[in-house]
């Protein structure tokens, strides 16, 4: 009886229990259907698109940029195929043994390797590619691609490099390519709204314009990004990629620069430092803008060593300074036809007005004396005169008798101080000086004597090639002027200087003044007669980098390569009916007629001969 | 409760259990093809698994219990020995070693500790007289340990937690007095502190912690718990589809052919494929109660009874893990994981419940 009792007990005891255990998991049950409720139903969407971002990845496509052209339809900038090694290191597990691997077929350089194993964790983590050899022979493509199934990690991808067909030519006018500092990466990413990941289409990946035309023109250049929809795996392993939009390649560029000129102006400077800027007169665009000594606009767009470019950036010559567009020269004699102009407009002097000169000016103020560059002068001499030999002395006599304010404001209304180019890179607009601003800038009143200076370009007068070339074309055009421009058939008002008394006869004399510079027996340019086969006029300088005081001074300066005057020529071409305008500069090139001038004309012949 | 009696030998069987086992059986080798990625042979060699499988759960039903009973100290022995050569002589995988290796299928001697081990102290306990004194709960709860630890150091804190788990059932079953479930407990928490510091590995304690903050560690332990959430919730009602998984096709799901086959499963078939499979699960529990309420005799009842939370144990574990309320630890599906081992083990058991249930207690007349 007992036992029965006992096991009745247990038993209830048992089903109780286990009814309590079966209850447990029921509960943990309801729980367990209530979250994958939740999972599924109510927030079903959430993860919806998170499985949808697990697997897809928007990826850029980069677009290639415009072709930029010179005025007769030649490429000079353009993108060439290339062949690279690219490597994924998210897939390379020892980069070491990866580059054992690699090099034991294909010789990889010192740099390129450091550069690879520098940026190999960082890629590696942000499942980036990484470019190991840029620009591939075919043999070494070859024997990688017999090898490639060896190489999950890496693959020979097809690239642009972006071409610079004339590099040395047109390393400032055009500029070059580079890739985008912070500021530019986040211009990038908002304006073409650039996802993390980017199929480049170039070797150097991500290109934006730095310099000259490939900066000022890169809203047109860039192009439009194109968007990929890639699956992948966890792993980030390409399943599928499929074409969402394509990208847009960039707009072409017609220039208004002249290849053959800018030959000739690489040729004819042949390395000294100078600048040559000619312009077309029939509508302001230039031709031709040269800045020497040039760099090789390739190697810094496509990826260039660091110990090559510092060693451009330490150079003495500064070959990145682009001297057409900031050096600042003294006009010197160069300025002679604007002071002229002046002094006619103002009824200081006339064609008939003439002074005796005796090889220098005497300031009545303070007797001081402004010397001529010819010792004993050059005795009688009125304006048509003075502008063919160059008088210093008339023009220090004629300025002395100027209006400093008025002057400057003639000086101004014919370019100087302003920007001449609308479409020009970082150009240096300068200044004309006046009374006020050497007051701020030297605490120094103006004295007559800095006037007489200007008066032959010289002094506080600076001005930049582009701003003489321009002064040289409104003069060609006898007043008439649109703003200078690089970009090829650019709409422009046409502007006019308004005279009251100088008339197209003085115009007229002008030209034959400055003409006479060339073709007459006296002038100062009267060497370069012979070297072409048309008129040219012409007015040269040659600026002073140090004022002596004496001949023994002089000499002395001299000594110095560096304080050696720099050579200035404006001309302007075919006469009567003027083309072209170009200025020159050779810095420390001693005499503008002999040094500068050559330039000027195998720039105007090459223009011409076309 | 049923045999069929021909001429010579009755076969004893339960319709219930082996129709409903055999189901999710086949139902698992479905699940399994796609969560393989319709690796065949994967799926021949599960076959050959669950085909032998169930051949061995008829077989081990048709014994009296009484078999069970008396051998159930020596098939706990054996499996112990087995567990200890997969230690001392096992190959070692992924630092573990927990398998012993028979050239064309390696086998986990320690899945067959949570068969024998209940059983073997539901036989202790049977013949002892109730309530258990102090003495015997301090001997089972010693042997439990035993095991426990052993099979915890192989490492495999999975299948020890279930072998625990296993015994302490059949000692709470068996009639062990509240007062000492409320020590026990007590004194569970106060030394939490201890174990966490002492017993838990590093990863075990970061896995603990980013169940209760996922986004403590989004790339790093949390990442598969994540991932699995976001395969479960992606199947809304309908599913993606049989093999249309992306979560689990492109391996952002961990683990999809063991311990997360169940995130594969709500993948590709969404809330109704889950309510069908857990319907079947419902149905064996309610199945293995009704058994184990009308067992013949005390052995047999905690046997039926033990063996059938075991089986709960893992499923709630798997699920609880996959759907980010437990943290992660190694647990199959069952019936339905990729592993030969625990597939047979649950054979086992299956026979062993089924054997119980369908012999009547022979009476003297």
């Amino acid at each position: 009886m007992t036992e029965i009792n006992e096991t009745f007990k247990e038993k209830s005891s048992f089903n109780k229990r286990l009814i309590f255990l079966y209850l447990t998991f029921g509960i943990l049950g309801i729980i367990f259907y209530f979250q994958i409720f939740n999972l599924q139903i109510s927030n079903y969407s959430e993860y919806e698109i998170a499985a949808e971002n697990n697997k897809n990845e928007e990826i850029s496509v980069q677009p290639l940029r415009g072709i930029i052209f010179d005025r007769n339809g030649e490429i000079l900038v353009n993108n060439v195929p290339t062949f690279d090694l690219i490597t994924k290191p998210f897939f390379i597990d020892n980069p070491y043994d990866f580059l054992l691997k690699i090099s034991s077929f294909l010789k990889i350089e010192k740099e390129d390797k450091e550069i690879f194993l520098a940026q190999f964790e960082r890629a590696k983590v942000l499942n980036k590619e990484l470019t190991l050899m840029q620009s591939i022979s075919d043999e070494e493509k070859a024997k990688f691609l017999v090898r490639s199934h060896m190489f999950e990690n890496a693959y020979v991808g097809k690239r642009y490099l972006r071409n610079y067909l004339h590099p040395e030519i047109f390393s400032h006018s055009i500029g070059y390519v580079g890739r985008p500092n912070e500021d530019e990466l986040e211009t990038l990413i908002s304006t073409q709204g650039l996802n993390k990941k980017i199929n480049y289409s170039y070797t150097n990946q991500l290109i934006v314009g730095k310099t000259g035309l490939e900066f000022v023109y890169e809203d047109m250049l860039k192009g439009k990004f194109g968007d990929n929809l890639r699956q992948v795996d966890a792993r980030g392993r390409t399943i599928d990629e499929t074409i969402s939009s394509v990208p847009m390649s960039g707009e072409n560029l017609y220039t208004s620069l002249d290849l053959e000129s800018h030959k000739a102006a690489h040729k004819a400077l042949n390395n000294r430092k100078g600048a040559v800027v000619a312009v077309d007169i029939r509508d302001g665009s230039i031709v031709t803008l040269f800045s020497s000594p040039t760099f090789p606009t390739n190697q810094l767009a496509n990826g260039i060593l660091k110990k090559d470019f510092d060693q451009l950036i330490e150079s003495e010559e500064k070959p990145f300074f682009n001297r057409a567009l900031k050096g600042r020269y003294p006009p010197a004699s160069s300025i002679k036809p604007a002071i002229a102009i002046y002094g006619i407009e103002e009824g200081l002097i006339d064609w008939d007005f003439s002074i005796f000169d005796e090889g220098f000016f005497t300031l009545p103020e303070d007797g001081r004396i402004y010397r001529d560059w010819k010792e004993g002068g050059h005795g009688n001499t009125n304006l048509f005169k003075a502008i063919t030999q160059s008088s210093n002395t008339y023009f220090f006599d004629l300025a002395y008798r100027s209006d400093i304010n008025q002057l400057n404001e003639h000086l101004i209304s014919l370019g100087f101080g302003e920007k001449a180019c609308i479409d020009c890179f970082e150009e240096d607009k300068v200044f004309v000086p006046e009374p006020m601003w050497k007051l701020n800038k030297h605490n120094f009143g103006w004295f007559k004597g800095d006037t007489v200076n200007m008066g032959v370009g010289q002094g506080y007068l600076v001005s930049t090639p582009i701003q003489l070339v321009k002064y040289a074309y409104i003069i060609a055009n006898k007043g008439k002027y649109s703003d200078l421009s690089l970009k090829k058939d650019l709409i422009k008002n046409e502007k006019s200087i308004q005279f009251n008394k100088f008339t197209n006869d003085d115009w007229y004399k002008l030209h034959e003044s400055m003409i006479n510079v060339v073709e007459g027996n006296t002038g100062t340019a009267r060497r370069l007669k012979d070297k072409k086969s048309y008129l040219v006029a012409a007015k040269t300088g040659t600026a002073e980098l140090v004022s002596g005081d004496n001949r023994e001074q002089y000499v002395e300066t001299r000594l110095d390569d560096n304080l050696r005057d720099h050579a200035l020529i404006i001309a302007f071409g075919p006469m009567p009916n003027p083309r072209y305008a170009v200025s020159v500069v050779v810095e420390n090139g001693e005499s503008g007629g002999s040094v500068a001038g050559p330039v000027a004309i195998s720039v105007l012949n090459s223009l011409l001969q076309e | 409760m049923r045999y069929l009696d021909f001429k010579r030998f009755s076969i004893y069987y339960d319709p219930y259990l082996i129709i409903s086992v055999t189901l999710l059986s086949v139902l698992g080798l479905f699940f399994l093809y796609s969560a393989s990625d319709g690796n065949s042979s994967v799926l021949i060699k599960q076959s050959v698994f669950v085909f032998f499988g169930l051949a061995l759960m008829i077989i081990l039903s048709q014994p009296d219990p009484q078999i069970y009973y008396s051998y159930s100290g020596f098939l706990l022995i054996i499996s112990m020995i087995l567990v200890l050569i997969a230690i001392f002589f096992g190959p070692e995988i992924n630092g573990a070693n927990r398998w012993i290796s028979f050239g064309f299928i390696t086998l986990q001697p320690s899945e067959l500790c949570k068969v024998f081990l209940p059983i073997f102290i539901a036989s202790y306990l049977y013949r002892v007289s109730l309530p258990i004194n102090l003495k015997n709960t301090f001997l089972t709860i010693f042997l439990i340990f035993i095991v426990f630890l052993t099979v915890a150091s192989q490492p495999d804190l999975g299948t020890a937690i279930v072998i625990l788990l296993s015994g302490l059932y059949i000692l709470f079953l068996a009639g062990l007095s509240w007062t000492f479930i409320g020590s026990a407990f007590a004194v569970f928490i106060i030394s939490l502190p201890f174990l966490w510091n002492n017993f838990l590995e590093p990863f075990q304690r970061q896995r603990i912690a980013t169940l209760f903050n996922p986004d403590l560690d989004p790339f790093g332990s949390a990442w598969n718990i994540t991932q699995s959430k976001i395969a479960i919730g992606s199947g809304g009602i309908f599913g993606k589809g049989f093999g249309e998984g992306t979560q689990s096709h492109l391996n952002f799901l961990p683990e999809t052919e063991t311990d997360f086959i169940f995130a594969v499963i709500a993948e590709e078939f969404g809330l109704i494929g889950l309510t069908i499979l857990i319907g079947l699960y419902f149905f064996i529990f309610i199945r293995c109660f009704y058994l184990s309420i009308n067992a013949r005799d005390r052995f047999c009842r905690l046997v039926i009874g033990g063996l059938s939370l075991v089986f709960i144990s893992t499923l709630f574990i798997n699920i609880g893990m996959v759907i980010g309320l437990l943290p992660v630890v190694g647990m199959p599906l069952p019936l339905i994981s990729q592993g030969g081992s625990s597939l047979i083990s649950f054979y086992i058991a299956f026979g062993i419940i089924i054997s119980m249930a369908s012999h009547k207690k022979l009476v003297p007349r």
